[in-house]
C-alpha cells in the first residue's frame, strides 16, 4: 500500500510514495459492440454505406439535428478536403441529398 | 491490422452491407438496450443505452464506432467520485482494441537533451507517485443543449466525470530526457490514428508552464484500478482543471515544442471565439479553450419532477469550481437567489463538491430554477448561454422546473 501524504500547502489532494511502488501492468485487450443501426432508406444511400460508414456509426449521422443543405455541403467538404476522406464529387452531393431528405423527415420516420 | 489507415477500397469492405431496411432511430435501443431522452431542443432527443461496452455499465450511446459514451445524470446523485463504469468515453479516431503491456513504449524528444523511449517500468519509476482528484470533462459537454443547436457529438451534461488519478509528474517524464533550451509547449500523441492518410491526427499540447505543474501527471490509475483500453491504456495524461482534450490517451509521444503548435487539434479546432458572437458571424478571431469555467447540477430532482406542495423540500446536487475551488452555489429563480450549503471538501479544488439546500414549505410551482457556482476566482455561471459555434464549454446555468401537488 501506498503512505499518504496530504501536501495541505498546494491545497491539492497529493499523495506521496516513499518508494517507486512495484506496478504490474496486464496487457489489454477488448471487443467492442456494432452498430446495430442500419440507415434508412432515401436518395444516395449507398454513397453514404461506400463513403461514410467506415468512420462514422449511422446511429451518430442520424442523431444530428437539422441543419441546411449549405451546412452539410460544408461538412462534406471538410471530410474530404481536411479528413481526406476518398469521396469524390458524385458521391458527395449525394451524401447531402441522403442527409437533407432523412432530416426532413419526422424524427420517428428517421 | 498493422497499418490502420484504410484504402477506399478497404473503407468500403469496412462497412459492410446493411439490409434494405429501414428501422427508425428508435428502434436503436430496442437492440442495444434502452432509450433516454436528453431533451436536446428541437431533437433528435432519444439516445439508446447500453451496458454491452467492456468494462462499462449503462451508458448513453453518442456513436458506437469510434466510441463516444456519455453517463446518465443518474450518476452523479451521490458522492463526488464517478465510478469507473460510468466514465464517459471519447476518442476521436478509433483506438487499437489490443495493448501489449511490455512492448509499449512513449517516445519523449523534441527539444530536449537526449530523446529517450521509455518503457512503462521507466514511466513508472519517474519520480514520485502521486494521486490527483480531478474532473475529467469533454470541451463539448452539453452541445447538444446549444440553441440555436450546432453539429458536432449532441452530448447532454453527462459527458463528465470525476476521478482519483495516479501517475507520476509529467516534468519528471521531461527529466528522463532533459529539457533543452527554448522550450515552449510540451506535445502528446497516443495511439489512435486516422484512418485516412494524410487526416490529422489527434495531437495536443499544453503551455510549458502548465506541463512543469506538480498536479499535471502521466497517469496510470483511475480510481485505484489500471486505466482500462476504453479510458486510454496503459497511459493518459491528466491536467487537472482543464477540458479533457488535452487529457490524451494511450500515451506514445511526448515531444517538447519550440514555438507555437500549429496543429490542426490545436490551432485550428477546439477554439472559441475571442469575443462572443452571433451565430451569423463570419471570420472572427479566435482562443483555444483550455481551462473550465464552474458549472453546477440539480442531482436529486429532474426537470419535470413532481414535489409535495405545502412540504418542506430539499434540493442536492454537485459543483464545480473549474480551474479553481469552488466557492459558492446559490439556487436561482425569476427574481430571487437562495445560497446553498456546501458539502465537506472531500476532493480539493479540481474535484466536484456536494451542495444542498433546505427550502422550508413548497408554496407552489419553481419554474426554471436553476444553480450557479461561482469559484474563488470570481468566475460565476451565465444566466445566459454564450453561445459559439462548435458548442464548447457550456456553462450556462442549468434550468429545471418542478411541479407542486
Amino acid at each position: 500500500m501506498m503512505r499518504r501524504a496530504l501536501l495541505p500547502a498546494l491545497l491539492l489532494l497529493l499523495a506521496a510514495c516513499d518508494s517507486a511502488p512495484e506496478i504490474a501492468f496486464a496487457d489489454a485487450s477488448i471487443t467492442l459492440p456494432d452498430d446495430p443501426v442500419d440507415l434508412p432508406e432515401g436518395p444516395g444511400r449507398e454513397a453514404v454505406i461506400e463513403n461514410c460508414t467506415a468512420c462514422h456509426s449511422p446511429s451518430t449521422m442520424l442523431q444530428q439535428p437539422k441543419v441546411s443543405r449549405e451546412k452539410w455541403e460544408s461538412i462534406v467538404g471538410k471530410m474530404r478536403k481536411l479528413y481526406k476522406a476518398p469521396v469524390d464529387e458524385a458521391a458527395a452531393a449525394q451524401v447531402v441529398d441522403y442527409m437533407v431528405a432523412v432530416q426532413a423527415r419526422p424524427e420517428a420516420a428517421r | 491490422m498493422n497499418d490502420p489507415r484504410l484504402s477506399r477500397r478497404a473503407l468500403i469492405a469496412g462497412a459492410g452491407t446493411a439490409a434494405l431496411a429501414a428501422p427508425a432511430l428508435a428502434s436503436i435501443g430496442a437492440k442495444l438496450g434502452g432509450m433516454i431522452d436528453l431533451a436536446l431542443p428541437g431533437g433528435p432527443s432519444l439516445r439508446p443505452t447500453t451496458p454491452a461496452f467492456p468494462g462499462k455499465g449503462e451508458m448513453i450511446v453518442q456513436r458506437i464506432r469510434p466510441p463516444l459514451l456519455e453517463a446518465p445524470m443518474e450518476v452523479f446523485r451521490e458522492g463526488i467520485i464517478t465510478p469507473n463504469d460510468r466514465m464517459f468515453v471519447r476518442w476521436n479516431w478509433q483506438m487499437p482494441t489490443e495493448v501489449k503491456a511490455a512492448g509499449h513504449r512513449v517516445a519523449v524528444g523534441g527539444a530536449v537533451k537526449n530523446a529517450v523511449s521509455l518503457t512503462l517500468s521507466d514511466i513508472t519509476a519517474a519520480g514520485e507517485t502521486v494521486e490527483v482528484i480531478a474532473i475529467n470533462q469533454c470541451a463539448g459537454n452539453g452541445r447538444g443543449l446549444s440553441e440555436p443547436r450546432v453539429t458536432g457529438t449532441q452530448w447532454g451534461n453527462g459527458a463528465m466525470g470525476c476521478a482519483k488519478w495516479t501517475g507520476v509528474r509529467l516534468k519528471d517524464v521531461l527529466a528522463k530526457a532533459g529539457l533543452a533550451a527554448g522550450g515552449s509547449r510540451v506535445r502528446f500523441a497516443g495511439l489512435d490514428v486516422p484512418l485516412t492518410d494524410g487526416a490529422p491526427q489527434f495531437i495536443k499540447s499544453i503551455p510549458m508552464d502548465i506541463a512543469m505543474r506538480d498536479d499535471v501527471l502521466v497517469a496510470w490509475g483511475m480510481n485505484d484500478e489500471p486505466l482500462s483500453i476504453l479510458h486510454g491504456f496503459p497511459l493518459r495524461i491528466v491536467v487537472p482543471g482543464w477540458f479533457s482534450t488535452y487529457w490524451v490517451k494511450m500515451l506514445s509521444t511526448i515531444e517538447v515544442l519550440t514555438g507555437e503548435d500549429d496543429s490542426y487539434y490545436v490551432a485550428d479546432s477546439y477554439r472559441i471565439p475571442a469575443q462572443p458572437i452571433t451565430p451569423e458571424a463570419k471570420d472572427f478571431p479566435t482562443v483555444a479553450i483550455t481551462a473550465m469555467p464552474p458549472r453546477a447540477f440539480i442531482t436529486s430532482h429532474a426537470d419535470g419532477a413532481t414535489v409535495a406542495l405545502g412540504k418542506p423540500l430539499m434540493l442536492e446536487g454537485i459543483a464545480m469550481g473549474g480551474d479553481a475551488a469552488l466557492e459558492r452555489v446559490d439556487l436561482v429563480g425569476k427574481g430571487w437567489e437562495i445560497p446553498c450549503d456546501l458539502g465537506p471538501d472531500e476532493g480539493g479544488p479540481y474535484a466536484f463538491r456536494r451542495w444542498s439546500v433546505n427550502l422550508p414549505q413548497v408554496a407552489g410551482d419553481f419554474d426554471g430554477i436553476g444553480v450557479r457556482a461561482r469559484n474563488v476566482n470570481g468566475a460565476v455561471q451565465p444566466a445566459a448561454l454564450v453561445w459559439n459555434p462548435s458548442g464548447y464549454a457550456r456553462n450556462v446555468i442549468e434550468r429545471i422546473t418542478l411541479r407542486a401537488q
